[in-house]
């Protein structure tokens, strides 16, 4: 089950500071509604978890996040996550490619493409809740993104020769929440029924032969 | 484990009691608590109706409940539509009319239909098929439980019964 | 024929059912209605990945959940070489995952705890490390060199399972290279699954104290299964007892083993206690025996007149991982080769490539008799193909090739021997009754005013009763059927029969047989099927077999009793046996009718005034081998009207005339008309079983697997006409099939019919809303 997610927001940081959050996985993963970087194996690989609850089950998926391609000039970066399930119930991977352009007024625009694809029980059951459940964890995802760019204005511009030892350290990673099915799951049913009554509604008004 | 809790009802007229499980559903509460197993499981996505009974006057897909939502409340399931050892309508209907092959869905056909001639006593086709779209069979093609439904209205019309 | 009164209702009678009683109570037996003391449950943890090794399973903490009686792996099962068990069809399949899985939802673990949902508990945390592998989800590459290969443990590395033909190739090739006019079609039958209301289970319970096994088994064919079940489990078949009791509905589904069975019969074996399965719905649908999934390609050559000169037939069947089909030996692809169809021509060749997937294994006899509704399907479509080819109308098209009633017994080009038919009269009784000429004159009209309206004809010819013992085997075993009678002093009768009925009102049927027969009246007849302990051998209820076997054997086992009873009639008539003749119940003296005794009359003096050198009693078993199979046959004409704003097909009518030789019970075999034709409609509008390019099902539930409810259903406007069975004695052909085989084409010719004028060939199944908008949007009907 393969999905394109495409996403767009914008944020009113200047381009360097949106970059240096976007730049760093673990920074990124702190902003992803249950997931945690667990490890970093070289510079460009990470392991790490996310937690998914949808409803009354939740999937716990354990996996590599590796990025792909660096682009420090056109601020481009593209990373690829890959996880299982824990208790052997399904994978998922997701190719995502996240592009900063800046724009009037320091606005940066922050462009997300991700290639989500998920096997398993979630496949079948919740193929039409997936892309649902992409969209809430992606607005929580911006939103959490647009709060660490808030909170980092405080702190001191990271030097661009930094080590690791002193990169400033992402706020303290607490143990995840599993996204909650109350929000999300519900949250998703919300949007879908929305769009099925919309659709609905334009079919009864619109004119058949 | 969560703590057990106590379900009382009233089923087909009498009152029965156990301890269950929270997350018991209704449906294997009536088919193994109760021991009535006319009541049957025929889908996890609740779309079959071969576990309908009837709650507080309301049909009920009873795989869809959980037994403690019904503490309090009169159920009657197909075990109960029987009176003084004669067939209601309905069950002479089915039987007159060919409306049963395999049987499995029939006790959930009864008592959709129980509930749609209390609310219609005169009821179309059109609304015989509504009545019953939520029970699905796979052996009849409904033509003939339609036939039923209409057999045992006429003669419930006749005799002006309940 | 003799005919009965209602009271004793024999052959023709509409009586009601006697098996309704205990049903309209909610009184019947099911599998999950058997509750023994001690029994427990069990509940299957398994894959969700079409493809993958089986890295690890960690059943620590399944097995610390209190409740938790055991967790079987396939490692486990391998030490007793129970991982594997052989399929109805040359092939293995996996009991228990051992090494890799194969399809999504696969059976891995087994996990037996003292209630339902503890075992439910206990399965999610059975903890599972797999290591996915490439999948093949499309038949069309199983032979590629770059599609893994999936059966490791072939010694054959390949995806491809047999190759199959029959026919006359070079002479169709001869006859095609000479044709005036040619048509092709290239059809699809989707894969689908039978879905019945009661999904498959069984309560395994074996007993130390006795040393036996008895299995409640949803099972259409228990005899069968019983001896694959000692062959395979190395017990002894005395001390294996299989019960089927109420089965709610089996359409084929039931006649496989499956690996839940296995398990629950090990865990009983191990535990000594009774050990119930169960599986849901989603597991029916994602895992047990699926229908069709056969890709064909039909070419008929014909000449300017259309009379048809030839029939070549390609088709790749899809058989998931594992090849379960449920067919005679002889037969890879079933009856496939009845595709020739209700039409009279000399050459004909077919080719069938079997392949695996990674998919659910399979695929079974989905309500018809093997592959037969693909077989009626291609052909009916064919023609229709043909006659749009040929501008001729497609009921004249047919009626100029049909195999004419004195042509029978009439051989097919591909090596039948139909026993009879009148397929003309059948056409004829269904154009009147849907009015056919007004119906075109009709969408004429509707044409010009820009409406969409169809009008799909399908004359099918069907193939059941299998089988001769000189062709037919299932995994070894004969198809021959069996019927034992035993009369009552007092005048009634017990009788049991090897088959197995799902819902076809064989505890009504078999009595009328009896009745007709013997003029016992069938209310006093008690039939039992089901039980291996008390029940002669048969071979089961599918494929229509049946009233063809089993009936036949009934007829004959009653036969042998009106033998014995005439002896002792004229013992107690004091005459000689040729003095007298028969009338259902009753001897009488030629020229003498008062002089008579009724069947109940002997019955009583066949236990207290036996004629010298006879035995006591009054009873007779039969095993039926028979000749030949039986071909019924019938015209359905559906009418349709498209919604161009939907792409919604509505069938507005709907005519079904069946032939089904001699009838025991018309309201019965109406009955199973509706249902038949119910289960066509859903397969042509709106079921299928698919799969993702990851190997996901995406038909797993009644979500996306839709059942028609009453409100999509039609009205069917059912007829008959009869041409008997030279071969059986009763003349009777089976019947319960008919209608999902013939239906299929019946709606998909109406709509591709309804839009013909706008250059539509063909639509493949399900033919859904989306389908036919697009296809509007296409030819510029709607933008």
């Amino acid at each position: 089950m393969a999905l394109r997610i495409e996403k767009t927001f914008q944020v009113s940081q200047p381009i360097e500071k949106v970059w240096s959050i976007l730049s760093d996985p673990a920074k990124v993963a702190s902003c992803v509604p249950g997931a945690q970087i667990t490890e970093k194996v070289d510079d460009k690989t990470y392991k790490g978890s996310i937690s998914v609850k949808v409803g009354p089950s939740v999937t716990d998926y354990k996996g590599e996040v590796q990025i792909l391609r660096l682009d420090e000039q056109n601020h481009e970066i593209e990373i690829q996550g890959k996880g299982q399930d824990v208790r052997g119930r399904g994978s998922a991977a997701m190719t995502m490619t996240g592009k900063l352009a800046m724009l009037d007024g320091g606005i940066t625009q922050v462009t997300s493409i991700s290639e989500v694809n998920v096997v398993g029980i979630l496949a079948q059951m919740g193929s039409r809740v997936i892309t649902e459940v992409s969209n809430v964890m992606f607005n929580q995802f911006s939103q959490n993104f647009q709060k660490l760019l808030n909170q980092s204005i405080d702190q001191p511009p990271v030097a661009n020769s930094a080590t690791a030892a002193t990169v400033v350290p992402a706020p303290v990673p607490q143990p995840p929440e599993p996204i909650e099915p109350g929000s999300i799951a519900w949250q998703a049913f919300k949007q879908m029924l929305s769009r099925w009554l919309r659709a609905l509604k334009s079919m009864f008004s619109g004119q058949s032969a | 484990m969560a703590k057990k809790q106590l379900v009382r009802v009233k089923v087909n007229g009498r009152d029965r009691q156990a301890e269950v499980e929270p997350r018991l559903l209704l449906v294997h509460f009536i088919r193994e608590v109760l021991g009535l197993t006319g009541t049957h499981v025929g889908c996890d996505t609740s779309h079959c109706g071969a576990c309908t009974v009837v709650l507080d006057g309301k049909i009920v897909k009873s795989c869809t409940m959980f037994a403690p939502q019904a503490d309090g409340s009169e159920l009657l399931t197909v075990e109960g539509l029987m009176t003084n050892g004669n067939l209601h309508p309905l069950q002479e209907g089915f039987k007159e009319e060919h409306g049963l092959q395999c049987g499995f869905c029939t006790p959930g056909m009864l008592m959709s239909s129980y509930v749609l001639l209390q609310n219609n006593k005169k009821p179309t086709e059109e609304d015989i098929r509504w009545g019953i779209s939520g029970n699905l069979c796979r052996c009849t093609g409904y033509q003939n439980i339609v036939k039923a439904v209409q057999f045992a209205a006429a003669k419930m019309d006749q005799r002006g019964a309940k | 024929m003799q005919q009965t009164t209602p009271e004793v209702g024999g052959m023709g009678h509409s009586i009601k059912r006697k098996e309704d009683l205990r049903f309209i109570q909610g009184k019947g037996n099911y599998v999950d209605d058997v509750h023994l003391p001690d029994m427990v449950y069990g509940h299957l943890v398994r894959s969700p990945y079409a493809h993958a090794r089986l890295k690890s399973i960690n059943t620590e903490r399944a097995k610390a959940l209190p409740g938790v009686l055991a967790v079987i792996t396939g490692e486990d099962l391998a030490k007793a070489n129970l991982a594997w068990m052989p399929t109805l069809y040359f092939d293995k399949q996996m009991v228990l995952a051992t090494g890799k899985v194969l399809f999504q939802s696969q059976e891995v673990a087994f996990v037996v705890a003292e209630d339902r949902y503890t075992a439910a508990d206990a399965a999610e945390l059975v903890e599972v490390e797999y290591e996915e592998l490439p999948v093949l989800v499309d038949p069309h590459k199983a032979t590629d060199p770059s599609s893994p290969i999936l059966r490791e443990d072939r010694e054959e590395k390949s995806n491809h399972i047999f190759h199959w033909e029959v026919g006359d190739k070079s002479a169709t090739d001869k006859a095609f290279q000479n044709a005036a006019v040619k048509a092709d079609v290239h059809a699809v039958f989707q894969r689908c699954h039978p879905a019945p209301l009661e999904t498959c289970g069984c309560v395994a319970d074996f007993n130390r104290a006795t040393g036996r096994l008895t299995i409640y088994l949803t099972s259409q064919a228990p005899h069968a299964h019983r001896t694959l079940f000692a062959l395979v489990g190395g017990i002894a078949e005395n001390n294996i007892r299989v019960i089927s009791p109420d089965i709610g509905g089996g359409f084929g589904n039931k006649v496989p083993i499956y690996p839940g069975y296995v398990c629950a019969v090990v865990a009983s074996l191990t535990l000594g206690r009774p050990v119930k399965w169960i599986e849901t719905r989603s597991e029916n649908l994602q895992s047990t025996g699926f229908a069709r999934d056969y890709h064909m390609t039909a070419e008929l050559a014909a000449d300017s007149d259309g009379k048809i000169q030839a029939l070549r037939v390609k088709t790749l069947a899809d058989h998931g991982a594992f090849n379960a089909a449920a067919q005679p030996t002889k037969f890879p692809a079933g009856l496939f080769s009845i595709c020739t169809g209700a039409y009279d021509y000399p050459n004909a060749f077919c080719e069938v490539d079997g392949v695996y997937t990674n998919k659910a294994p399979g695929g079974i006899a989905y309500r018809c008799s093997f592959r037969v509704t693909e077989a009626a399907y291609l052909i009916e479509r064919a023609v229709d193909v043909l006659a749009q080819e040929l501008k001729i109308d497609p009921v004249e098209l047919r009626q100029r090739n049909f195999i004419r009633p004195d042509r029978f017994p009439y051989k097919s080009p591909l090596g039948w021997s139909f026993d009879s038919g009148n397929y003309q009269a059948a056409m004829d009784l269904a154009l009147q009754k849907v009015g056919y000429a007004e119906l075109r004159k009709q969408q004429e009209e509707k044409r010009k005013k820009g409406e969409l309206m169809g009008i799909g004809v399908s004359s099918f010819v069907e193939i059941v009763g299998a089988g001769p013992a000189h062709t037919f085997d299932i995994a070894g075993i004969k198809m021959f059927d069996s019927a034992e009678i035993r009369v009552h002093p007092t005048g009634k009768a017990i009788c049991r029969m090897g088959t197995k009925s799902q819902g076809q009102g064989h505890e009504t049927t078999y009595a009328q047989i009896v009745a007709q027969e013997l003029g016992i009246p069938a209310a006093d007849v008690t039939v039992e099927e089901g039980d291996t302990d008390t029940a002669p051998y048969g071979l089961g209820t599918y494929a229509s077999r049946s009233t063809p076997v089993s009936g036949a054997a009934t007829a004959v086992a009653a036969g042998k009793i009106r033998e014995k009873a005439r002896k002792i009639a004229a013992h107690l008539l004091e005459c000689s046996e040729e003095d007298l003749e028969w009338e259902p119940g009753k001897f009488f003296v030629k020229g003498a009718p008062s002089k008579s005794k009724t069947i109940q009359d002997i019955a009583f003096a066949a236990y207290t005034n036996i004629p010298e050198g006879l035995e006591a009693g009054l009873e007779a078993v039969d095993y039926y081998d028979p000749p030949n199979l039986t071909f019924p046959f019938g015209t359905y004409i559906c009418v349709v009207d498209i919604d161009k704003g939907t792409g919604e097909v509505k069938v507005r009518r709907f005519v079904a005339v069946d032939d089904c030789g001699n009838v025991i019970n018309p309201m019965i075999v109406d009955g199973q008309i509706h249902g038949g034709l119910t289960e066509g409609l859903a397969i042509a509008f709106m079921q299928q079983i698919d799969y993702d390019e990851n190997g996901n099902v995406q038909g797993g539930s009644f979500m996306d697997y839709l059942i028609p409810t009453a409100v999509e259903t039609p009205h069917w406007d059912t007829d008959k006409t009869c041409t008997p069975s030279p071969h059986h004695p009763l003349g009777a052909k089976g019947v319960g099939e008919s209608p999902n085989v013939g239906s299929p084409a019946a709606f998909v010719n109406a709509v591709v019919d309804a839009l013909s004028h706008l250059g539509v060939r063909h639509i493949d199944m399900p033919i859904t809303p989306w389908k036919v908008w697009n296809v509007l949007k296409e030819k510029g009907v709607v933008s």
